[in-house]
């Protein structure tokens, strides 16, 4: 009866579950569901092989998610978190749509392409290998550009999505991985140093380095446009840098190797701790956060506040 | 117990490979260091089971008492070379590389590769269920490789090292000669491509099959019993194809891991207790000789069966 009052009470309570974060386990081939308000792990859902990153479709109607080695992408429902259809695509490794909504971006770092693909159809435009380890991207909000960070070979590639063609290719710091679009410059985290490197957007040319930690990894705008969040996987902390200096306003301490973040309506910061198959709940005013046991190796996460998995 | 090995492979990929690999501008591999840490995991357990196995299992029944185990020593050397040195990590970044070339090949026509949960879709999300039908499968066509390693002369005279020890330990396992370990290599993962085995899980399953191996080859005088020995391969049943009289082209009891196919195929041999091993028609180089001494002589002996077509 122990076991199952607490279960009673969350089913009379009808919205218990409404809230709900999708963790991509790319250790162990699962998806874990997690409750937002109890911050307990519903369920796990079985895909084939890697699953690394999460992206919904421009019209919100779809629940991309990159099964890099079992080469598909997953559709789900983002409400429900129902598998859909299967998408064959190969090594989708990072996934994006730019934003007028006409491309889906497909960088595909095991095998060193970058594909441009009708974001409808996902018929496959035009396929860039660039060496090497296409890693992250960023968009320019007018849609006219990604740009690609090369993790193994220390670049920054410009893509020019109207004439389907590289523009420039920029050095950056060593193995860059996270990317950000800043007012017209763009934020390069560099995993293989310590620091964010900043460059002009349209020349590609390295203006300012802000040091943020070892492992400098991935970078994320709050929602509020207040801040901007920087992991480093070595040092296992997350810094945030104010917008208009880009220098550190705060770091926090988080052991694990915290890799990609969501934004919860409560102000709480959702994180994936790679190396100790957790994630965390940060609350970023007091500085304190708690822990949700996930499967191997989290990576990609996605938070919908509204959802009630099924 | 995966847990385990899960936290394990955590704590050494955050405390020690990765600022490794940062402090040797490595980081851009830092996505499949997870694998390599539980790579490395999984590896030295394996190390440390077998040992904590096979000395005490050895010491308690031998089946052989020699004066002096000087030949032993030649086999200890294959063992590190083939386990705890660079030979693992590289088949694995290998097989890693040739699985991205050849599904992302068949996902550009449009197809998602093979995958056994493919075509038994209600295997998704039992990875135990999964992971032991791989490991049939890969035992099945391993059966076969070394079937077929006895068949042709060319192939027998290199894997002749494996037969010529005439002291075989649990050690003697990964006694082969180096070609005959890249044929080996090549077969596995042809087959675990066309099956859709994720690399995370491939290094796994060599190391299961190979503890087993490592127990097979132990000098212990131990039977699974009647059933027993027909359900998993055990010394006395692998010492019979290590047997004097089942050495060479004609031979018994080649399973690695389970002796059905044996029982299938007709090549089991139950009958047999612990003979004593070793190849008589084998140069004696292939015997007693060094590492390289081992290497050379059976190279030369294979290009002069290809001579002879």
């Amino acid at each position: 009866m122990r076991r199952i009052l607490p279960i009673l009470l969350l089913l009379l309570a009808g919205q218990a579950h409404a809230g709900a974060v999708l963790v991509m386990n790319s250790g162990e081939a699962s998806l874990s569901v997690i409750d937002m308000a109890s911050q307990r792990e519903l369920k796990r859902i079985p895909v084939l092989r890697e699953p690394h990153h999460v992206m919904l479709t421009p019209d919100k109607r779809e629940l991309l998610v990159g099964d890099t080695v079992a080469n598909e992408i997953l559709a789900f429902d983002p409400n429900t978190f129902e598998l859909r259809r299967r998408i064959p695509a190969a090594d989708p490794y990072q996934i994006g749509f730019s934003p007028d909504g006409k491309y889906l971006v497909v960088n595909g770092l095991a095998r060193a392409q970058v594909d441009i693909h009708d974001a409808v159809s996902f018929k496959l435009v035009k396929r860039f290998p660039l060496k090497s380890m296409p890693s992250h991207m960023a968009f320019s909000p007018d849609s006219a550009s990604v740009f690609i960070t090369l993790q193994g070979t220390a670049k920054l590639a410009a893509i020019d999505l109207r004439a389907l063609s590289v523009r420039w290719i920029a050095e950056t710091g060593p193995a860059p991985a996270g990317v950000m679009w800043h007012n017209g410059r763009l934020l390069v985290a560099n995993m293989g140093s310590d620091d964010v490197w900043v460059l002009n957007a349209a020349t590609g040319k390295t203006e300012r380095k802000i040091r943020t930690g070892k492992g400098a990894h991935q970078l994320f705008p709050s929602p509020d446009g207040k801040l901007i969040y920087v992991n480093n996987r070595i040092d296992s902390t997350t810094v945030t840098l104010d917008p208009a200096t880009l220098n550190v306003v705060r770091s926090y301490k988080l052991p694990g190797g915290p890799d990609d973040i969501e934004f919860a309506p409560d102000g709480k910061v959702w994180f994936t701790l790679r190396f100790v198959h957790k994630v965390a709940v940060l609350d970023p005013v007091s500085g304190q956060f708690s822990t949700i046991d996930v499967g191997r190796s989290p990576h990609g996460i996605f938070l919908n506040a509204k959802a009630t998995p099924k | 117990m995966t847990g385990w090995f899960d936290a394990a492979a955590g704590w050494l990929q955050e405390s020690l490979l990765l600022p490794a690999m940062y402090g040797l501008g490595l980081m851009e591999w830092e996505d499949v260091s997870f694998g390599w840490a539980l790579f490395a995991v999984y590896g030295m357990a394996q190390v440390v089971v077998t040992f904590a196995l096979c000395v005490p299992l050895e010491r308690w029944r031998p089946v052989e008492h020699w004066p002096d185990s000087k030949a032993v020593a030649v086999d200890v050397l294959y063992t590190f070379i083939s386990r705890v040195g660079l030979l693992p990590l590289v088949t694995f970044v290998l097989f890693y590389k040739l699985q991205v070339g050849l599904n992302g090949f068949l996902a550009d026509q449009g197809f998602v590769p093979p995958t056994l949960e493919r075509l038994i879709p209600g295997l998704l999300g039992h990875q135990v269920v999964t992971f032991l039908l791989y490991v049939i499968i890969l035992d099945f066509t391993d059966y076969w490789r070394h079937r077929l390693s006895h068949v042709f002369n060319w192939w027998y005279a290199l894997h002749a090292v494996h037969h010529a020890q005439r002291q075989m330990t649990f050690w003697s396992d990964d006694r082969n000669h180096l070609l005959d370990d890249v044929i080996a290599f090549v077969w596995f993962t042809v087959i675990a491509l066309l099956i859709g085995i994720p690399p995370m899980q491939f290094p796994l399953l060599v190391l299961l099959l190979r503890l087993v191996e490592s127990v097979s080859h132990a000098n212990a005088r131990l039977s699974f019993g009647w059933l027993g020995e027909r359900l998993l391969v055990s010394p006395r049943f692998h010492r019979a194809h290590h047997g004097v009289t089942a050495a060479g082209y004609v031979s018994v009891n080649y399973g690695a891991l389970l002796p059905w196919w044996d029982m299938i195929f007709g090549t089991a041999d139950f009958s047999r207790s612990f003979a004593a091993t070793g190849d008589p028609t084998a140069e004696e180089a292939l015997a007693t000789g060094s590492y390289v001494e081992q290497h050379w002589v059976a190279l030369r002996r294979m290009v002069r069966e290809f001579g002879r077509g």
